[in-house]
């Protein structure tokens, strides 16, 4: 993976930010409210189109493609306010994250044809796999208003699962947490990469950043101020400020 | 999933009782049958798209209505079979619904009702004004009976079986659908459009195909509707009758499939006894009366039972999600 270009027009929410990811890596997106963090994975992920700049995934330019085409094209990612889809139970939830491993037509299931009815079974087996990933395999026939918080962070992080994506983006997974339940995230992100993933996270706790990313960018107005080792930045001047704000003489 | 096996028996009872309902009963009660799996056909279709899909289209009508006209049409201009001039309907209707669909269904929510609501009138109002065609505001008279390989349908009851057959295939059909991955991804982006984006779901070109598959239904409907009554008149495709689905979705409950046929037999029904029973008393009112009384009925629903009677029949069958949950703990 090459590296990630923005600019925004009119407001600018991103401004110019390039970095790369490395494959099978953890790089992690850092800065405070309003920096342009949620817009960015935003933009990324296709939801708004960008005004300018590159998106590369394999050596691919994918800027500007819509959302469902970067997601067939490997890119699985999660919602800072979760975006489930409160109609279904947990398990049809991680069935929808398998629409793009799956082809039956309206035709096949409607008349519930045989392919389709093999196609239906195996993508059952492999929700429930991902819903073994995430620890939530019990929970399977709940609806998701049944669920803690907690557990519905999982639900969109076993949905995104579903996809095989390549690239995995998670917006604030530990958000509003407690903090077991942030250990067990932290398990969970070691174990999928562990599995050949790569993890591209967007987060406000900062302990949790610092102790599992191995680069970290920092985001500030839209622009990048700092990218680095978690060292790196915990002693980056301009990132102190971003954060603190400036020393009063 | 446990309700799966519930299913086959619902199914069976519902085929049973329709096998039998002829068989112990009259004409009459075999006519209003009739309209209840027709309309019923409709609803259900109507259902999916309105409160499944979350595309408030109130167009409905208007895609009944030209698979009534253009299979009506054909079968009295006598140069193609009946059977062939409904599924020439069926196709009409599904490209008029692609090219109409594909820049109206960019609208949501009230955009779209008032853009489908307009579709729906200009359709009634070309449909009476072009009179040669489709014999104008006196209706299309002297359309043939429907007749396949060799067999013409006449009596009601040969209707009544036709119409509940389209009726329960298309009850079949969604039924199927909306279990697999294509109903899933149109529940998904009914609640989030952008996650559903982002599970790789291309949402445009799936509520475009939800819309045109149930036009098609409607259509299909439609045609059946036009042979039965061997008579089509604009009117019966206007605002009357969108309000006849809404109160059928209403009463119904379109959230669970069968809702709508169920709301279409209660709603076609209590019609029929107020009309009886209140025929004799207020012989000049019963419009009125009609009109009154499903007016209170509907706002009594709402606010007792927002999911409508099947939401209330399958919380007190247990059918429901939360149950399926705990059985399977």
């Amino acid at each position: 993976m090459r590296g990630l270009s923005k600019r925004f027009g009119g407001i600018k929410a991103v401004e110019d930010v390039s970095f790369g990811i490395p494959e099978k890596g953890i790089i992690s997106m850092i800065g405070p409210n309003g920096a342009g963090k949620s817009t960015f994975i935003n933009v990324v992920s296709g939801v708004y189109t960008p005004d300018a700049g590159e998106v590369h995934l394999e050596g691919e330019d994918v800027a500007g493609l819509p959302a469902h085409a970067m997601a067939s094209k490997g890119l699985g990612r999660t919602f800072q306010l979760e975006e489930l889809f409160i109609s279904l139970t947990v398990l049809e939830n991680v069935l929808v994250g398998c629409h793009t491993g799956s082809s039956s037509g309206i035709l096949p299931c409607g008349f519930s044809f045989p392919s389709a009815r093999n196609e239906e079974r195996r993508l059952r087996d492999e929700s429930m796999k991902c819903l073994r990933e995430v620890g939530l395999e019990e929970r399977a026939y709940n609806t998701i208003s049944q669920l803690p918080l907690g557990e519905r962070k999982l639900v969109g992080i076993a949905r995104a699962l579903a996809m095989k994506p390549k690239l995995l983006m998670l917006d604030e997974p530990a958000g509003g947490l407690a903090a077991h339940e942030v250990e067990r995230l932290i398990q969970l992100i070691y174990a999928l990469r562990e599995q050949g993933l790569t993890l591209f996270i967007v987060e406000h706790n900062m302990p949790f950043v610092m102790s599992l990313s191995e680069r970290i960018v920092v985001l500030d107005e839209g622009k990048k101020i700092a990218e680095g080792t978690p060292e790196q930045v915990r002693s980056n001047e301009q990132v102190i400020k971003a954060y603190l704000g400036e020393e009063v003489a | 999933m446990k309700a799966i096996s519930k299913t086959p028996i619902v199914w069976l009872f519902l085929i049973a009782a329709i096998i039998v309902i002829p068989l112990v009963s009259g004409s009459y009660v075999i006519g209003v049958m009739c309209f209840v799996a027709v309309l019923g056909a409709l609803g259900v279709g109507m259902g999916v798209l309105m409160e499944q899909a979350g595309i408030f289209s109130l167009a409905h009508p208007t895609w009944f209505g030209l698979g009534a006209y253009v299979s009506g049409i054909l079968a009295v201009q006598g140069e193609t079979p009946p059977w062939l001039g409904s599924i020439i309907g069926a196709v009409f209707v599904a490209i008029l619904s692609v090219l109409i669909g594909a820049p109206l269904l960019r609208l949501r929510g009230y955009y779209l009702a008032c853009a489908t609501f307009g579709l729906l009138l200009v359709v009634e109002i070309s449909l009476a004004q072009l009179g040669s065609l489709t014999g104008g505001h006196e209706g299309l008279m002297g359309i043939p009976p429907l007749s396949m390989f060799g067999f013409t349908f006449e009596t009601d009851l040969h209707y009544y079986y036709l119409a509940w057959g389209l009726c329960l295939a298309c009850l079949w059909f969604l039924h199927n659908l909306m279990g697999s991955r294509v109903g899933r991804a149109v529940k998904a982006f009914s609640d989030s459009e952008v996650a559903a984006g982002s599970m790789g779901i291309n949402v445009p070109a799936f509520k475009l195909k939800v819309f045109v598959l149930t036009a098609v239904m409607a259509s299909l409907a439609g045609s059946l509707y036009t042979f039965y009554l061997r008579f089509t008149q604009p009117g019966i495709f206007g605002f009357p009758l969108l309000v006849e689905l809404m109160t059928m979705l209403i009463i119904g409950g379109g959230r669970t499939l069968y809702g709508p046929l169920l709301g279409s037999f209660v709603v076609l029904w209590l019609r029929e006894f107020i009309h009886m029973y209140l025929g004799k008393l207020l012989p000049r009112m019963t419009a009125e009366v009609d009109a009154i009384f499903f007016g209170i009925l509907i706002i009594v629903i709402l606010i007792f039972m927002p999911g409508g009677l099947a939401g209330w029949v399958d919380r007190l069958l247990g059918f429901n999600r939360r149950v399926i949950g705990k059985a399977a703990d």
